[in-house]
């Protein structure tokens, strides 16, 4: 038998029958469509999450420690916390724990009005450690970061976030001069990096960082932090560090067995596994929702081809009685299937690719293309084909050709 | 050419076995034009249809060309028809939704060899159909459709052809067009095996055949 031959003429069968080869395509198209659709919509959205938190942690590699309970979650400031975490804490937890590289320290305010010359706002106040940048992993665009020597003698410098940046100084160069941040002089010493959307799609970037000493003495006048940020040496020993950790910090705040802490720890690498997980377990629903429907288009080919197979019972028995083996027939029958669900499946990547283009559009997130899921998209209608064409075939092949020949 | 012994078909039908065909015994030579008659249930077609491989005796050998066909695989017979026999139906059988060449290259596809769109023009033209090759089947007239039939049957050079009622479809003048072909056909060497109830096409034959319940025998020959 002469395979290209046979390919030609099952093409031939199928253009020749444009509207029963379309009904059975539209099956597995609509599958193939929704499974592209899925799974670069599902990437993208777990790429982006992915990217907001570490827009927002920097790194994962690190604990969080804020004072108060638990249950006090939300967003801290300097006049909603208690003021249990002190700077000796980030000192002890710096020094006394082995497992933690640096501690950063944080103090930090939203309701400070920010002025230059006639400009101002009430961009966040972050009073941070020297070693911010080095923790974080942030870059500054313009100028530099305060040094360690800024921060000892409690220097009055500011360095802008990207949105603080454009709101105060639009259209001049910020670097080296005098904002007023509550009443107190700053010079500006330098400007960051944007560092894009937060997990809620808000800005990380209206912030103005300033030493956490200077903060502290100069501005705030508190002698407690909102946040520590303790980085890890090893990344996955976070619950080891957490444990650490909770036993100084009892120690030290004195509090009684069986008493609740008075600072909450978290480890943004196991929250974000955990977030990574569900987002994961909800892509696997969906994938299979999918496959079911690409499923159902396979089942729509196997029952038009079976009936197909009792239609065509007299094509059948003269194929056999011109030299057609059983084998031939098949062959022929089973290509047939694979080929319509084949094209049904490259129909449905298109659909799926123009459907993921307008859904990103749509929920605002970046366009996204899986080589891998439309290789798999691929791979999937034709053994869809062969699976849902064999019995099909098998029957066509198991045609006595005396029978047919004689209806 | 064919040389036929003792071949007996058994049937079961509803636990009952039937015989279709009976210790038939004859040899056909090459390039003879033979008839089979006989009523209908008379087994002729369960001969032709051994005949043609499409189906294997009971017991009993088939030889055809010296090769013995009776008992062989499915793809072995497949083989055979596609290199050796050419069948010709009462309802002509060509393939909807497929033209008067495409119907005629058919047999190429299956015959392990290239599928040459030149031989299947000219066999077309032989039956005199080149100006019919884009038609589709059911464009064609009764005549029309057999003569491509044909056309397909002589695609891959079959030693032997098998028609069955080849004319008890076609008007007269149809059918001794189709008859007149045969004829040709048989006079090139080709060797003809037919089914008719017509005694008009039965007169073409040299020898005719006579199958009764199963049972075959010589009924004439002629010079």
């Amino acid at each position: 038998m002469n395979l290209l031959r046979l390919f030609h003429a099952v093409v031939r069968t199928l253009t020749r029958n444009k509207v029963r080869a379309i009904l059975m395509m539209a099956g597995v198209t609509i599958g193939i469509a929704s499974l592209t659709i899925l799974t670069s919509i599902g990437e993208s959205t777990r790429r982006e999450t992915m990217k907001r938190f570490k827009n927002m942690l920097g790194t994962f590699d690190t604990v969080i420690i804020r004072p108060g309970s638990s249950k006090n979650r939300g967003m801290v400031t300097l006049t909603n916390v208690v003021p249990s975490l002190k700077f000796d804490d980030a000192t002890a937890i710096a020094t006394q724990i082995p497992e933690v590289r640096q501690v950063a320290e944080i103090q930090n305010a939203f309701d400070i009005d920010v002025k230059y010359q006639d400009r101002s706002g009430t961009p966040a106040i972050f009073g941070v450690s020297s070693n911010w940048l080095e923790l974080r992993g942030d870059e500054v665009a313009e100028g530099e970061f305060f040094s360690e020597d800024d921060a000892r003698s409690m220097a009055r410098v500011a360095i802008l976030g990207a949105e603080a940046q454009k709101l105060l100084f639009p259209d001049e160069d910020s670097i080296g001069k005098t904002i007023r941040i509550g009443d107190v002089p700053f010079v500006v010493r330098g400007v960051m990096v944007a560092r894009g959307a937060g997990p809620a799609g808000g800005s990380l970037d209206n912030l103005i960082f300033i030493p956490v000493t200077t903060a502290s003495k100069r501005l705030f006048n508190r002698d407690f932090l909102t946040m520590l940020i303790a980085q890890l040496k090893d990344p996955t020993k976070g619950q080891v560090a957490i444990d650490q950790i909770q036993t100084l910090l009892r120690g030290r705040h004195h509090i009684a067995q069986g008493a609740l802490d008075d600072f909450n720890l978290t480890n943004p690498g196991a929250v974000m596994a955990q977030v990574n997980q569900l987002g994961s377990t909800l892509r696997t629903l969906l994938l299979v929702v999918a496959i079911l429907a690409t499923g159902i288009g396979g089942i729509v080919i196997m029952s038009v081809t079976l009936i197909g197979v009792s239609e065509r019972r007299k094509e059948i028995g003269v194929r056999r009685a011109v030299g057609a083996s059983r084998n031939a027939i098949l062959a022929q029958f089973l290509l047939e299937a694979v080929l319509l669900s084949f094209a049904g499946g490259m129909a449905g990547i298109l659909i799926g690719v123009a459907g993921t283009q307008i859904v990103a559009q749509l929920q605002h997130l970046p366009f996204l293309l899986l080589p891998m899921a439309i290789l798999a998209a691929t791979m999937l209608s034709i053994v869809l084909g062969l699976l849902f064409g064999v019995y099909p075939a098998w029957k066509a092949a198991m045609t006595d050709p005396i029978d047919a020949l004689r209806d | 050419m064919i040389a036929i012994d003792k071949i007996s078909k058994t049937f079961s039908r509803d636990g009952a076995s039937v015989t279709a065909l009976r210790d038939a015994c004859f040899n056909i030579a090459a390039g003879d034009f033979v008839v089979i008659r006989g009523v209908s249930g008379s087994g002729k077609s369960t001969l032709l249809n051994i005949l043609g491989c499409l189906d294997s005796p009971t017991t009993g050998t088939y030889l055809l060309d010296g090769a013995d066909v009776s008992h062989q695989s499915d793809a072995e017979l497949s083989k055979v028809r596609s290199q050796k026999i050419g069948f010709i139906f009462q309802s002509f059988n060509l393939l909807p939704r497929t033209t008067a060449i495409e119907n005629v290259e058919l047999p190429m596809i299956y015959a392990g060899r290239a599928v040459s769109r030149s031989r299947a023009v000219q066999v077309l033209a032989r039956v005199g159909l080149s100006h019919r090759e884009r038609h589709f089947a059911t464009e064609l007239s009764g005549g029309e459709q057999q003569r491509v039939a044909i056309a397909r049957s002589l695609i891959n050079d079959p030693a032997l052809i098998l028609a069955d009622e080849p004319t008890g479809n076609l008007d007269e003048a149809a059918g001794e067009a189709v008859m007149k072909i045969l004829h040709g056909l048989n006079e090139e060497g080709r060797t003809i095996v037919l089914v008719t109830h017509d005694d008009a096409v039965a007169a073409h034959a040299r020898r005719i055949l006579l199958i009764r319940d199963g049972v075959l025998r010589e009924s004439e020959v002629r010079a």
